[in-house]
């Protein structure tokens, strides 16, 4: 298992290494896109976020490695993946319960964002 | 780490336009345009050629390109709350928002993966009384993983409460009091919404633009007493209209007046009014 030796240590205060990152990402990005079913297909948000998780997805499982997994995904070491999606997570879920999809709420007024105000 | 990887997220062509992408950033990208780029931090970025003098503003085409694809692809995100994006003169981003989401907007920005703006740089206000939402509130926010900076403004008035972003940001709390503090605006689900920089029983919010220079009240130690004592201020200043509009001669495109102006009649020039026959000081020298 040459794929599984592990890191000492991240470097980073608080973050510790990640036993089986394999198993932790592919938990999170099922339960991403899980979430994101309660958004409607046409909402961007929706669609960026399905494309970035799935690239994802998609190295995570065809790449045993962990150090070349993370040179593939290149966004930091596999812990900081694995929080950027618990913060994914836990986005999607407030993008869903704040319906961001919808038109615009309003307008601002008037001269409202007008600068110099002269 | 060093490799020229660009994470590229699929984007159609923008088919209804809110108004959110100012004349500048429209100049700069075309709607076509179908890649957002981000790359992190640590990433070597390219030198740009034809590097102008020191004393001026250097302007990064890549850094520039890569905020405004990036304010193009949050108010596609949030189509609900985002009213305008600009990028300002010295390239900034900025991202003008409804004041009911204030919150989403901030909590996309701070746990998307394309943004990780991580660290909240600072909230501050501005006070215009002649708007209909006198307050304009800025939050800076700093994004270590791509190395960019993104500022979101929204506004409100002295009634209309705006959402804490204490539970995004711990840091949140103190400028959250600040900002109540000196310009009293309101925060709903702040933790501790209390005053921070002024005085133990002081009243007003110092800030605001109709709170006159020398206060309302002025503190001094009292002999007789043996302690400090607050007096309401003897020296009164009364209420100042401030003038906004610019003495000086400006470029046309600033120079329209307020509207109230426009009624009044046109001023007398500089000759009809040593033509007055009125006790003014020319007079008394003939």
């Amino acid at each position: 298992m040459a794929s599984k030796i592990l890191k000492a240590t991240t470097n980073i205060t608080g973050l510790a290494v990640c036993k089986d990152p394999h198993y932790a990402l592919k938990l999170l990005y099922g339960k991403i896109l899980r979430d994101l079913k309660n958004i409607p297909e046409t909402s961007a948000y929706r669609k960026y976020t399905e494309d970035i998780i799935n690239s994802r997805l998609e190295h995570v499982e065809n790449e045993p490695n962990i150090a070349r997994l993370e040179r593939k995904i290149n966004c930091g070491q596999i812990e900081e993946v694995i929080v950027q999606a618990e913060n994914e997570l836990m986005c999607a879920r407030r993008m869903a319960l704040n319906h961001v999809w919808g038109p615009l709420a309003s307008q601002a007024p008037p001269n409202q964002w007008k600068w110099p105000i002269v | 780490m060093a490799s020229s990887f660009i994470r590229h997220v699929a984007r159609p062509i923008l088919a209804t336009s809110k108004g959110f992408v100012s004349a500048a950033a429209h100049r700069n990208i075309p709607s076509s345009l179908v890649f957002l780029y981000r790359t992190q931090a640590t990433t070597t970025p390219q030198s740009t050629p034809n590097v102008p003098a020191p004393s001026l503003i250097r302007v990064d085409v890549e850094q520039r390109k890569a905020l405004v694809d990036f304010g193009q692809y949050v108010a596609e995100c949030l189509p609900r709350f985002v009213q305008h994006v600009q990028m300002t003169s010295t390239n900034e981003l900025e991202i003008l928002v409804h004041p009911d989401g204030i919150f989403s907007v901030i909590a996309f920005l701070k746990d998307h993966t394309n943004a990780q703006f991580s660290s909240l740089a600072d909230i501050t206000a501005i006070d215009v009384p002649t708007r209909t939402y006198r307050f304009e509130l800025a939050y800076n926010l700093l994004s270590l993983r791509y190395n960019s900076r993104v500022r979101v403004k929204t506004y409100t008035d002295e009634l209309t409460p705006i959402a804490s972003i204490c539970d995004l940001f711990d840091g949140a709390n103190w400028m959250e009091r600040e900002v109540w503090d000196m310009y009293g605006i309101y925060f709903t689900n702040h933790p501790d919404l209390r005053r921070i920089l002024t005085d133990y029983g002081f009243e007003g919010h110092p800030m605001r633009k109709d709170f006159p220079l020398p206060g309302y009240t002025e503190v001094r130690y009292d002999e007789e007493q043996k302690r400090v004592v607050i007096e309401p201020l003897e020296l009164t200043q009364d209420y100042r209209k401030f003038e906004l509009s610019t003495p000086w001669e400006t470029f046309p495109k600033f120079r329209n007046r307020p509207l109230d102006d426009s009624k009044k009649p046109p001023e007398p020039t500089a000759s009809e009014v040593s033509q007055k026959p009125s006790g003014t000081g020319s007079e008394n020298k003939k």
